[in-house]
């Protein structure tokens, strides 16, 4: 994972730009992190008011000189979000406690859970099927790299994906390009309106 | 979050 830290100096001045350069290279590490919450919080909303707290946060943070210091400080505020959720959640009844297994929710960067968390698609069948079928119509390089990348789920850098795909790094990052906007153009023949349907 | 590829 490269190292995000690069934009902390802007983001500590308000930069609300490099705060998005940030999140475009944290997010998907981030709720990753909270999978063992899926059953106990909401995650989508616990993940936007921890990227909010982040962001309030971030000029105050001293970098302890490894790499993706923000990354790593923002799982601690995404977790501790979560089990505050939760616990709130419990004292009001909301979550059975059949339902969390008794327990606290596991490691939040337990790598089975993340696993698990791949293997089932969008909930739409409709538009999970015109996904799949576009996906189908791409073949040949352009699928494999769209597929790394998928299945992937932003825990792994590029050049592992390519190696494992058997490309270089330049031919894997042109792939995947190559995939986006032919997915995008397929799916648009098919009658999603990504701006409507992903808004 | 596709979506990244093409998010929240």
């Amino acid at each position: 994972m490269t190292d995000l830290d690069v934009h902390l100096p802007a983001i500590a001045t308000g930069d609300a730009d490099a705060f998005a350069r940030w999140l475009a290279g944290a997010e998907g590490r981030l709720r990753a992190s909270l999978a063992s919450f899926a059953a106990a919080v909401d995650v989508e909303a616990v993940l936007q008011e921890s990227l909010l707290r982040v962001w309030n946060t971030a000029p105050r943070l001293v970098p302890d000189g490894r790499p993706n210091a923000l990354v790593r400080f923002a799982v601690r505020v995404a977790r501790n979000a979560a089990v505050s959720e939760w616990r709130r959640l419990a004292a009001g009844r909301v979550v059975p406690e059949v339902e969390l297994g008794g327990g606290e929710p596991g490691d939040p960067l337990d790598p089975a859970a993340a696993e698990r968390a791949l293997e089932s698609g969008p909930a739409d069948p409709w538009l999970r099927e015109r996904i799949r079928r576009c996906h189908g119509e791409l073949g040949g390089s352009p699928a494999r790299a769209l597929a790394a990348r998928l299945g992937s789920g932003g825990l792994e850098h590029d050049r592992e994906l390519a190696a494992g795909v058997g490309m270089t790094l330049n031919t894997f990052l042109q792939n995947v390009a190559r995939a986006r906007k032919l997915l995008a153009a397929c799916l648009e023949r098919a009658g999603v309106r990504l701006a409507e349907v992903w808004s | 979050r596709l979506e990244a590829a093409l998010t929240t």
